[in-house]
């Protein structure tokens, strides 16, 4: 069974958990180029490493980020949003 | 005007089983299945008891800990655990999102819905879950069949509550003594109620156990 650690309710079975997506800064609307905002809109960046992933668990309804080697599939961590500096 | 009866979350799943019904707090609710002598040694063994019945009250949002504590609720102090406040059982589901649940007799969480209104800061949220007891001694065997987590183990002691999935069901589980019985207490949404009711009752009635009426832990009228 593969487990992951949820910041707000422990370790859990990783079924209880919902992919959401690679977390990525969004450029400032207002001030970014055109281009600069397509890239964001439109690109991903597929090759393996280090990601930081967004993470959802279902029972509890806690969003969080994951950061995950998508090579070896391995969680060096997790935390809340904007909590990432603290301990 | 005609009465409304309200009907538990999973009432449909239960008339096959012809029981003898009641009323609590306006809902039909099953007082028993069988012979007292029966559900006794069920409740003993294994078995799962609805008391979607009982009244709730939830309330979210980043003033939901002060309106309480304005209205003299003692709240637990940390995420994940539960207290009482006199009778009413107090879970605090997340830093800022509380359910509370009030047994047979006691008004507070009607009182609560009554004074407390959705505004800044608060949102009352509608909890029409379906809700179970589960007692004997083989729930550590049930258990293992349905859920993930070990919850025999610390993750339920000293007042903690768990946020997981039985048998693929998001649900709030603890312990609790209720009539001097150790038991869980498990809520789900009320629309997954007779899934989770007839795959739990499936197992137990494979492990030697059976449904119970309320009247096993309540009393009802």
């Amino acid at each position: 069974m593969k487990l992951l650690q949820c910041p707000v309710n422990g370790i859990r079975p990783v079924s209880e958990f919902t992919y959401g997506g690679e977390y990525r800064e969004m450029p400032d609307p207002d001030t970014c180029s055109d281009k600069e905002w397509a890239g964001y809109v439109h690109y991903r960046h597929g090759a393996p490493g280090l990601k930081k992933e967004w993470w959802y668990h279902g029972p509890s309804g806690t969003w969080f980020i994951a950061e995950r080697n998508t090579l070896t599939d391995k969680v060096s961590r997790t935390y809340l949003y904007g909590q990432e500096n603290k301990a | 005007m005609q009465n409304v009866v309200l009907q538990s979350p999973v009432a449909f799943a239960q008339t096959s089983l012809k029981p003898e019904m009641g009323f609590i707090n306006g809902m039909a609710i099953v007082n028993r299945y069988s012979d007292p002598d029966v559900e006794s040694r069920h409740a003993a063994t294994l078995a799962i008891c609805d008391v979607s019945c009982l009244t709730r009250f939830a309330i979210k949002g980043p003033a939901a800990t002060d309106s309480l504590k304005a209205k003299g609720i003692e709240l637990p102090g940390s995420a994940n655990s539960w207290s009482r406040h006199d009778a009413t059982l107090v879970m605090r589901l997340g830093n800022s999102e509380f359910l509370l649940e009030d047994p047979i007799g006691v008004q507070q969480c009607k009182e609560l819905t009554e004074q407390l209104q959705s505004g800044d800061g608060v949102h009352v949220v509608l909890r029409n879950d379906a809700s179970f007891i589960l007692s004997g001694e083989l729930l550590e065997e049930l258990l293992a069949q349905v859920c993930a987590i070990n919850l025999s183990g610390p993750m339920l002691a000293d007042n903690q509550l768990a946020m997981t999935s039985i048998a693929g069901v998001s649900v709030v589980v603890l312990r609790q003594e209720v009539a001097g019985q150790s038991l869980l207490r498990l809520w789900c949404d009320g629309t997954f109620g007779v899934y989770l009711w007839e795959t739990l009752l499936n197992i137990i009635k494979e492990l030697g156990g059976g449904p119970v009426g309320i009247n096993q832990f309540f009393n009802s009228n």
